[in-house]
């Protein structure tokens, strides 16, 4: 537990997320001279980001990208970062706020801990690993994952068996079994939301029978399959361990639906699909790859030709809507489809062994109670300021990357840009008129 | 590394961490136990040759998808490497002995 900061801490800016969005905010504004404090929910900053493989258009290292921006977060002496702390509140009183928080407790000292892992080594209690899916396991203590900032182990007590020999063999006496919540209020003068989203769930069209099926995954499910260090090393079928020779991509599962609830496009499931076909075709060079799509959506700059690239590597792109998913004999997937393509024989079952569903993007968190930002009608946080796109409803609170609504990675960043910049002519008004005055 | 002895302190506040934990449940203790059961299980099966997750399933009547997250798990951990392919699926056998460190990291 990061105990440095207490509540005499006053910051300039507190940044409610430590994705990408959060960082680049923090990063620019921190670089302006402003102290920054980023509060973030996970035991590590870095977000959806870090989980990634590569990214789109141009198959760049997520984790290459992504670790940088991290580490020069963590080590920027204008910026503060709380890990495993959620936000209870944000009172905002004459557009000066103060930030609830409510810091977890970790049962390490991280002013201790070095970070060795001996005590994840010597662990013998595993559960699934929320980093890898669920696909891998983790112990009850470890580290987050391999390039998590910070480098310090945390123990998970829902899974602890409270053995006690983390602490017999910790070379530093970093165990700490009497850690309690500790709550903060901090004083600042704005904050930005940076809480990025989540994907609906796998299960949300009960036509395509996820529940029956481990194969039925998510495409953060393949992200974390086709990362180098993913929980495989490889790309395997999560139900037996088979090297797929069928990969299918089912388009529009969790968007694009009034009747999930989410009548809007997401945006990135196009780019993203195309993006983990042609990245499986190398993984599985014999392997067929199929996308099944309603239309592709490739606006941003490059993005059409990644797709154009797709179709001249042999991935199969059929244009039409999956009307079911059924597991079947012999643990394949039979995906019936109602294609456009062939007016004689429009609805033509197709066999696979892993299906990727491309979920919807729904926000990460719910503002409602906590901070006085009014959200959209589609939950994400409402931006009815065209001139000024990063600005919410509430004075000296402000919004960053998919916290706004669906966004690739390249307008999260530029959007982050544009908020930090916001908030530095915001407060530089505020406190001109505050020294006038 | 050797294991050291808990202080006083540190015994007193496991056993208060355990006790605001609600104590260890039945269902904790059988799930812990089935853990190092089939770890147990799939690290004999393995001494004789390598296996494949199905085979590994079979041999110790479980789920595939259950003995693919332990094969995972003991991968990741250093206890078991890849050996080769069969057919479709992957041959898993024991670690050697020194390969200690943790091979999916």
């Amino acid at each position: 537990m990061n105990t440095a900061i207490d509540s005499s801490y006053s910051p300039d800016v507190v940044v409610i997320g430590g994705g990408i969005a959060g960082l680049q905010s923090a990063l620019d504004l921190a670089d302006q001279g402003m102290s920054v404090l980023v509060v973030e929910r996970n035991a590590s900053i870095g977000g959806h980001m870090i989980e990634l493989s590569k990214v789109f258009p141009t198959l760049d290292c997520a984790s290459c990208i992504t670790t940088p921006k991290m580490s020069a977060a963590a080590h920027h002496p204008n910026i503060q970062i709380l890990t495993y702390t959620e936000v209870e509140a944000i009172e905002s009183i004459e557009e000066h706020h103060v930030v609830r928080l409510l810091q977890k407790p970790t049962y390490v000292n991280f002013d201790k801990c070095i970070g060795c892992r001996l005590c994840e080594y010597a662990c013998d209690t595993e559960y699934p690993d929320p980093f890898e899916q669920g696909l891998g396991s983790v112990r009850a203590i470890a580290v987050p994952f391999t390039n998590a900032i910070p480098q310090k182990a945390v123990l998970d007590a829902e899974h602890c068996g409270t053995c006690g020999t983390c602490a017999r063999v910790c070379p530093t006496g970093a165990i700490e079994f009497d850690q309690q919540p500790r709550r903060l209020s901090i004083h600042t003068d704005a904050v930005i939301l940076a809480t990025g989203f989540q994907l609906n769930a796998v299960t949300i069209k009960p036509q395509y029978h996820a529940s029956l099926s481990r194969d039925i995954i998510s495409p953060l499910t393949l992200e974390r399959l086709l990362a180098p260090h993913g929980p495989y090393g490889r790309v395997l079928r999560p139900s037996d361990g088979k090297i797929p020779s069928s990969v299918a991509f089912v388009q529009c599962a969790g968007s694009r639906d009034e009747s999930i609830g989410v009548p809007y496009c997401s945006r990135v499931c196009c780019m993203y699909a195309i993006k983990q076909a042609m990245l499986l075709s190398g993984a599985l060079p014999l392997a067929d790859i199929t996308i099944y799509y309603m239309d592709i959506r490739a606006f941003g700059k490059g993005y059409e030709q990644f797709y154009q690239n797709a179709k001249a590597m042999g991935i199969n792109f059929v244009r039409g809507k999956v009307a079911r998913i059924q597991p079947v004999d012999g643990s394949d997937l039979s995906v019936l489809v109602e294609t456009t393509e062939d007016a004689e024989n429009p609805m033509q079952e197709h066999r696979h062994d892993l299906v990727v569903l491309a979920q919807g993007m729904v926000p990460g968190w719910n503002p409602k109670g906590i901070v006085n930002a009014d959200c959209a009608g589609d939950g994400f946080v409402a931006t009815p300021q065209l001139t000024a796109p990063t600005a919410t409803t509430a004075p000296g609170i402000f919004v960053a990357g998919a916290a706004a609504g669906p966004k690739d990675i390249v307008d999260s960043i530029a959007e982050a840009g544009a908020a930090a910049m916001q908030v530095s002519e915001y407060l530089y008004q505020k406190r001109s008129l505050t020294t006038v005055g | 590394m050797g294991l050291k002895t808990l202080t006083a302190e540190q015994k007193l506040a496991l056993t208060k961490l355990r006790e605001s934990l609600g104590g260890i449940s039945e269902e904790k203790r059988q799930a812990q136990k089935h853990l190092l059961t089939a770890r147990k299980g799939i690290l004999k099966l393995l001494e004789s040759q390598p296996a494949t997750v199905p085979q590994i399933a079979v041999a110790l009547q479980m789920p595939a998808d259950e003995a693919l997250w332990h094969v995972t798990g003991m991968r990741k951990y250093g206890k078991l490497i890849e050996a080769g392919e069969d057919g479709d699926y992957l041959l898993y056998a024991l670690a050697p002995k020194e390969e200690k460190a943790d091979s999916a990291h």
